[in-house]
């Protein structure tokens, strides 16, 4: 029985094991001018952004979701088929939320990569 | 047949057939070792983990993933805390579910990009530091710990309440399974075994309360409560824990270690993004059960939360409301899936953690890891036997806000902020680490009726002290900056050549 420890080499700042490090390794120098770095920057800027936007949008849907049970009286008790909306809308209400803005994200950053790979030439 | 003699009250209806109950644990048991065993066939060479890596579906890596994910506290903690407190506790679940959300913006890409295989490895990389390494490693390893302490308290409840058996037999039963599978290396990112589990709780989890429900719609049964009664007469939680709960719980999940471990199976980052996706999906259907549960018990088994053991609500609701022969079957199921729970959890966690112990330790040989892993397992056994069990959920989530003051900030910073340097990781995790750590020992200390709640839930503050001197540390020493940063930064945030793969 052979078993294999899978890890990051020990040695500092090195490019760590990868199936295909060559390719990476090419990939990275074509990088390290400073156009390629400018544009890199600037990929990393527009994830970060687009990060925090989703997130801070999510994050106010979550804390307007208590506030209206809070602001509407008797919506929090209003059942719906025997149960009642908030618990409706704190307990399941919230998940498909979860789940666009995830879907928004992973479609935004895919285009957001598709574009730095135009400007920057790879295939 | 030997019933529980201990001092808690256990109703007499609601216990669970004792030899049915052993008997699921007894197969969860072996069908984890035995598919572990399986795919270690499989897998067994470097090559092969690396195909496997390229192999393996989104939808296999992201089961896999949520079956490491969903633990004690999301099977039984989560269920008996709606009980006790409503609605407050729904934001359990809804922030073990948005923490993913974050890992997933913030996370999930440049982590896999990056290529370390486990959170040391990355601050190493990305600092040019073998002492951040260290201190990584060390804050990793109590993580862990902490982590594994409440799944083996659940498998002490499980065990007392399914069988009646003394309640450390539980607690010993899963670190011994999880020693033989990981020592044996049955365990070693075999994503197969995850994978099942996570199905596995679902099921558990969804057959019951479904039955339970139509058996009470059809029979017309009328509530004994209203879902708004608290039937403990507990005070809500105030705006404060709420809010410091859900910055625990949406910041820790980026900083467990053993779901790093898991983005490695994704061949690049755009997968590591959609496996993300389908892992939020999984989390929501799964986390609609818990609530359901929560919900069932106020309306028709309030008296289940006078017991003083809310977390084993999920084990004695179908013994309460179903009864009979498939009360008892229902029972069985939820114990097996309980088990899966501990199993998987406790082992991906033991896996992680033995990876980073016998690196830094031990020197990285095979003997190393194997006896990295025992100790992984044993150490958490002791506190576990030692302590007793407080409010699973509760306990999980004090040890999310111990990840987020301390990993969370030197990875997000790391990923995104050219500005980090060495100095700055090793005083910001040492501040949040003994900030949260020094909450928790005092609200260890002064019991849990008497602890203010900003002691009793530190993330509020601690989190962002930990960011605040990371900042101001690494503004201070900028020519600590490591000169492979900018090359680091590359590699984390391009994409990788599009693969033969992709689309």
């Amino acid at each position: 029985m052979t078993r294999v420890r899978v890890t990051a080499p020990r040695a500092p700042a090195r490019t760590p094991v990868r199936g295909a490090g060559r390719r990476v390794e090419s990939r990275e120098a074509a990088q390290d001018s400073d156009v390629g770095q400018v544009f890199v920057r600037s990929l990393i800027r527009s994830q970060l952004r687009l990060a925090l936007v989703v997130a801070g949008g999510f994050l106010l849907i979550l804390a307007a979701f208590p506030l209206t049970l809070l602001v509407v009286p008797g919506l929090a008790d209003t059942r719906i088929a025997g149960i009642p909306f908030g618990w409706l809308l704190l307990g399941a209400g919230i998940y498909p939320v979860i789940g666009l803005s995830a879907w928004l994200y992973v479609r935004t950053a895919a285009r957001n990569e598709a574009r730095y790979r135009d400007l920057a030439g790879e295939p | 047949m030997r019933r529980g003699t201990g001092t808690l009250q256990v109703s007499r209806e609601a216990r669970v057939n004792a030899g049915v109950a052993i008997t699921a644990v007894t197969v969860v048991s072996l069908a984890t070792a035995i598919i572990g065993f399986y795919g270690l066939r499989i897998s067994r060479t470097t090559g092969d983990f690396y195909v496997a890596s390229r192999t393996v579906r989104p939808w296999w890596n992201a089961s896999a993933i949520g079956g490491e994910y969903l633990s004690a506290a999301s099977f039984l903690g989560v269920a008996g805390l709606i009980l006790l407190s409503g609605t407050d506790a729904l934001w359990f679940p809804v922030g073990y579910t948005a923490g993913y959300l974050m890992l997933l913006l913030f996370v999930a890409a440049p982590l896999r990009r990056s290529g370390a295989y486990t959170i040391p490895d990355f601050t190493e990389s990305r600092l040019a530091s073998r002492t951040v390494r260290r201190v990584t490693s060390l804050v990793v390893v109590m993580v862990g710990w902490l982590y594994i302490v409440p799944q083996l308290h659940g498998a002490a409840l499980t065990i007392q309440i399914a069988t009646g058996l003394p309640p450390w037999v539980g607690s010993l039963a899963v670190v011994v399974v999880v020693c033989l599978t990981v020592v044996a290396g049955g365990m070693r990112s075999i994503t197969f075994v995850q994978a099942f589990q996570y199905w596995l709780k679902l099921t558990a989890l969804a057959v019951p309360i479904l039955f339970i429900i139509f058996l009470v719609a059809g029979h017309g049964t009328e509530p004994q409560s209203m879902p708004a009664v608290n039937p403990t007469g507990m005070p809500p939680a105030g705006l404060y824990q709420n809010v410091s709960l859900l910055v625990a719980l949406l910041f820790g999940t980026l900083g467990l270690p053993h779901v790093l471990v898991r983005f490695y199976t994704n061949p690049d980052g755009h997968s590591a993004r959609r496996t993300t996706l389908i892992v939020l999906g999984l989390l929501s259907v799964f986390y609609l059960f818990p609530t359901a549960y929560g919900l069932v018990a106020r309306m028709f088994a309030p008296g289940l939360a006078r017991s003083g053991q809310p977390d084993a609500m999920v084990l004695r609701l179908p013994g309460e409301l179903v009864g009979g022969v498939p009360g008892d079957l229902l029972s069985a199921l939820v114990v097996a899936g309980s088990f899966a729970a501990f199993l998987s959890t406790t082992s991906g966690l033991v896996v992680s953690l033995a990876g980073v112990i016998s690196q830094d330790v031990l020197g990285g040989s095979v003997r190393g890891f194997r006896l990295a892993a025992v100790v992984s397992a044993v150490v958490p056994l002791g506190f576990a036997l030692m302590t007793g069990s407080l409010a699973l959920a509760g306990s999980v989530g004090l040890v999310f806000a111990f990840t987020a003051s301390t990993v969370c900030p030197v990875l997000l910073l790391g990923i995104w902020w050219r500005g980090l340097t060495d100095a700055g990781a090793i005083a910001g995790m040492v501040t949040g680490g003994v900030l949260c750590g020094g909450a928790m020992i005092a609200g260890a200390i002064s019991g849990s009726g008497l602890t203010p709640p900003w002691l009793a839930q530190p993330a509020a503050w601690s989190v962002p002290a930990a960011f605040a001197v990371m900042v101001i540390v690494s503004r201070a020493t900028p020519h600590r900056i490591p000169g492979t940063m900018p090359r680091i930064m590359t590699r984390l945030h391009t994409p990788e050549r599009p693969l033969a793969t992709e689309r």
